[in-house]
C-alpha cells in the first residue's frame, strides 16, 4: 500500500488540477516502484490562508508527503522525488521552490502516526 | 524541513499573533540549528476540540493533554540536548507572544531522514552539511 497526503495552500493548488496531480504521482511510483507496489491513496488537505509560513511569512509551498513500502534504495528513492517534483511543477504551474517532496518508508510512517 | 505544525483551539489566535509565532519559530530553529530561515515552515491549525489531531508526520492521531500543542519534524542527526533546547525555546517563546501559562502548552519534535526529502528540486543534506548555495534564499529575504 503506498499513501500520499498533499498538504496546499489555499488559493495556490486549484481543486481542478488535483486530479492531474494524482495521474503524475501514480505514473511516477508505477514507474519506479513497479505496479504490483498495489494502489495508492491520497489524502488532500488545505491550508486556510493566514495559517501557513515559510520564514515566518505567508506561504505559497505545497508539501506532499507518500508513505512506501520498506526496502526501497535511495537511488530508486531519489529517482521517484524527482519524477514527482518535475510532474508537480509541470501540472500545477509552481516554482520547483514551492513543493517539498518527501517520501517514506511504511514502518517510519506507521512509527511517527502515534496509532 | 523543519516544519512545525502549532495546534490551538478554535479561534484562540489572532493572524498578528500567528505571523509573530510564526517568526518566533524562524527565530528559535535557526538560532539554535543554523538552518536557513527560508526552510522553516509552520503551520497553524484550529481544532474544535482539544485532545488529539491527525498527524500528518505519519499516518494516525497523536494525543495531547494541553491545550496547545506544537507538533515538529525535523532531518535527523542532532543529538537529544539540542532537540530539546529546540522544543524548549519554542515552548517559551509561544507563552511569550501569547500569555498562555507554561502548563497549557507541550509539544514534541520527530526526526525523519534528510536524504528522503526534496525541497527546491534538490535532496536535503543532513544537519550540519548545507552547501552555501542553501542560504541563497536567505539573502533575497533579508534584502
Amino acid at each position: 500500500m503506498i499513501n500520499f497526503i498533499c498538504n496546499v495552500q489555499e488559493g495556490c493548488i486549484p481543486t481542478s488540477i488535483r486530479e492531474d496531480l494524482e495521474k503524475g504521482i501514480m505514473t511516477a511510483c508505477n514507474d519506479v516502484l513497479g505496479q504490483e507496489q498495489g494502489p495508492i491513496e491520497f489524502l488532500w488537505t488545505e491550508i486556510p490562508k493566514g495559517f501557513g509560513f515559510r520564514g515566518g511569512y505567508p506561504s505559497t509551498t505545497s508539501q506532499v508527503a507518500g508513505s512506501i513500502p520498506d526496502g526501497c534504495t535511495q537511488e530508486k528513492r531519489e529517482l521517484l522525488l524527482r519524477k514527482i517534483c518535475d510532474s508537480w511543477s509541470s501540472i500545477s504551474g509552481t516554482t520547483e521552490d514551492e513543493a517539498i517532496i518527501s517520501i517514506r518508508d511504511a514502518s517510519w510512517s506507521d512509527k511517527t502516526g502515534y496509532k | 524541513m523543519p516544519y512545525y505544525r502549532v495546534i490551538t483551539p478554535k479561534n484562540a489566535l489572532s493572524y498578528e499573533q500567528r505571523q509573530k509565532i510564526a517568526l518566533g519559530v524562524t527565530d528559535v530553529h535557526c538560532g539554535i540549528s543554523a538552518a536557513p530561515r527560508n526552510f522553516v515552515h509552520t503551520e497553524f491549525l484550529e481544532l474544535d476540540e482539544t485532545g488529539s489531531f491527525p498527524d500528518d508526520r505519519g499516518r494516525g492521531v497523536k494525543s495531547f493533554n494541553t491545550k496547545y500543542y506544537i507538533a515538529g519534524r525535523n532531518r535527523g542527526g542532532r543529538t537529544d540536548d539540542t532537540i530539546a533546547q529546540i522544543l524548549n525555546g519554542m515552548l517559551e517563546m509561544f507563552c511569550d507572544i501569547t500569555g498562555v501559562d507554561s502548563n497549557e502548552v507541550s509539544g514534541d519534535i520527530i526526526e525523519g531522514k534528510a536524504s528522503w526529502t526534496m525541497e527546491g528540486g534538490h535532496i536535503l543534506p543532513e544537519p550540519g552539511e548545507e552547501p552555501p548555495s542553501w542560504y541563497e534564499a536567505d539573502k533575497v529575504l533579508a534584502n
